[in-house]
């Protein structure tokens, strides 16, 4: 079935990866309309109408999963390959995010309730002598909405907070953020406290942030870096895939 | 820019190289910071005083000329002064992590809140540096170019207002954006001056409107025409400071009429180059993390000649360093640049 928002369509051009296109319009094409009207609202951050859409999508029958899955994703997805490619920056992302949110106010109580396995539990947070916090937040708001369970231990974050929340929640993740090239040095102690506890093996752990690399994740000692909220997801994802094969023996 | 082979005092390097003219060697200028722990304990100064006291200040600022050999000494270390002279909710950290405001706490919702208080000028924080200003003038100004650094009204929003829903505002209120954007350049031109009248030869502005948060458009929508402003009332050079991926706005930087842009290690030296193509100088831009602070002299080396290769023409770290950077790699920028010229000749 092709797409039948127009505006959903034409968002859908900015994804000019091949593979990617193909992926995101398989998911796309069997939706509902109202699937398909939620996620263009959400990509031009219209809060005020993915916030009605939601309520009447939930009043029409549709699964809290059918709202987060075809409507909410569906609309992050574009989101965050527009982002990756700079085609949008972060305060277009913000309003993509507001929106997300005032969809998410609904179906998060019926998420929560229905008591399905999480995808994993993460722990997140920026790290010490950093207060900025928006990176870390989009990438949290992802990770939920993919399933995972995550703690968010705030800004300026020391390493004992990460040891004392993986070990109060029993996380399989630890994900780092950093805003400033001079608090990036943080990820490295916080990394090296794991190792000194004996803790590294228990957990995987993840970087990320503006001025972060895959060189400078590499040279902490970092097991994943991810170059924005959706990459983090994907690289949470393998994570779990490694811990659990690991496990397997 | 051609060689000259008279030898110049520090001061005269950059003042020089700020201008466009010739110079005998490239300066090594820090616009931001290059304070290290280090440092802090070779001289006895050391954050968080010596971001709040002029005396330590100078003293540890002074560093960067009589220890590291950069031709600039640059006392106003982090982003904070007139944050905290605002009336920002403060985080003054310990001396081996940089102060920050809290700006999960801000002090302002919108325009009509911004009041530059009428002891701006006098408050500690910002006092400290034109106390220090004044110090490392009587004492180094005939041998060292004095940077001063006075914030940019949008990194001044993100403290008084927020990161988020200051960015939240542009998209939602682009007009009220702008009204609170002309009320916080007049903190950046008071604070600008005073430094000035203590003896600063040249300011650094920064800015943070960055490619990691917004777009090349946003700058020459919010910010060109306000940078210009500063540049005719600040009367002397001014060295404008934005991390991150920036060369996509380069070429509206290159038509601010500042004197020079200090540029993050994100951009390729001769692109960044290209994009600005002459009209401004730029400054810059060995990595911090990665190079200076986690690897060795050599590969600070080829970085330092990666950048005078494209012609760069005053080289500095990206950005504010590490506080735990290696001295070995800080002093081996400017043996680098010397090593260059003697080798292939001026930039």
């Amino acid at each position: 079935m092709p797409i039948t928002h127009e505006g959903l369509a034409r968002e859908l051009e900015y994804v000019t990866n091949p593979g990617e296109h193909k992926h995101i319009s398989d998911a796309i094409e069997p939706t509902a309309p109202i699937m398909q009207e939620m996620a263009y609202e959400l990509i031009v951050g219209n809060n005020t109408e993915v916030d009605r859409i939601t309520q009447e999508a939930l009043q029409e029958g549709f699964s809290a999963n059918q709202v987060l899955d075809d409507g909410l994703l569906n609309g992050m997805a574009i989101v965050g390959v527009k982002f990756r490619d700079n085609l949008i920056f972060v305060p277009e992302v913000l309003v993509a995010a507001r929106a997300m949110k005032a969809g998410m106010v609904h179906i998060e109580p019926i998420l929560s309730a229905s008591g399905a396995d999480p995808a994993g539990v993460v722990i997140m947070g920026t790290v010490k002598g950093d207060l900025h916090d928006i990176g870390k937040n989009l990438c949290i708001m992802m990770l939920r909405g993919a399933g995972f369970i995550v703690h968010d231990i705030g800004v300026d974050s020391s390493p004992e907070d990460f040891i004392d929340a993986v070990e109060e929640h029993e996380a399989h993740i630890v994900g780092m953020s950093a805003l400033l090239t001079t608090t990036m040095p943080n990820m490295g102690r916080t990394i090296a406290t794991f190792e000194d506890m004996g803790m590294r093996d228990e957990v995987r752990i993840m970087v990320g942030g503006a001025p972060v690399t895959q060189d400078f994740a590499d040279e902490m000692g970092a097991d994943a870096y991810g170059d924005n909220a959706v990459e983090a997801v994907d690289k949470a994802k393998e994570l779990i895939v490694i811990l659990e094969e690991l496990k397997a023996g | 820019m051609s060689p000259t082979s008279e030898k110049m005092t520090s001061r005269q390097r950059v003042m020089s190289a700020l201008a466009g003219e010739t110079v005998d060697r490239p300066p090594v200028c820090n616009p931001t910071n290059v304070a290290t722990v280090e440092l802090m304990d070779l001289v006895g100064a050391s954050f968080p005083d010596a971001h709040r006291n002029g005396e330590l200040n100078a003293r540890l600022a002074a560093t960067g000329y009589t220890e590291l050999g950069f031709d600039a000494i640059s006392p106003y270390f982090s982003i904070i002064q007139e944050s905290s002279a605002l009336g920002c909710d403060m985080q003054w950290e310990q001396k081996d992590n940089w102060p920050t405001v809290r700006m999960s706490n801000p002090i302002w919702k919108s325009s009509s809140d911004v009041k530059i208080p009428a002891d701006f000028l006098e408050h500690q924080d910002t006092k400290a540096i034109t106390d220090s200003i004044s110090i490392l003038k009587r004492e180094y100004g005939d041998e060292v170019a004095i940077v001063g650094k006075t914030m940019g009204p949008w990194t001044l929003a993100y403290h008084v207002f927020g990161v988020e829903p200051f960015l939240l505002g542009t998209v939602d209120d682009p007009g009220e954006t702008m009204k609170a954007l002309h009320a916080l350049k007049e903190a950046t031109i008071i604070y600008g001056q005073a430094q000035i009248d203590a003896g600063a030869d040249v300011l650094t502005v920064p800015d943070h409107a960055t490619g990691d948060l917004v777009s090349g458009e946003y700058y020459k929508r919010f910010l060109l025409e306000m940078h210009q402003e500063l540049e005719e009332e600040l009367s002397v050079p001014i060295m404008l400071h934005i991390c991150g991926s920036t060369v996509d706005r380069m070429p509206y930087i290159a038509e601010t009429g500042m004197a020079a842009f200090h540029f993050d290690s994100k951009n390729d030296p001769s692109e960044a180059m290209a994009a600005v193509n002459g009209k401004i100088r730029l400054v810059g831009n060995i990595n911090n993390p990665t190079t200076l602070y986690a690897r060795g002299p050599s590969e600070v080396r080829a970085e330092v000649n990666a950048a005078l290769d494209a012609g760069v023409q005053l080289i500095a770290p990206e950005c504010a360093i590490p506080l735990k950077t290696k001295l070995e790699n800080l002093l081996e920028i400017p043996l680098a640049v010397e090593d260059w010229v003697a080798e292939r000749g001026g930039n």
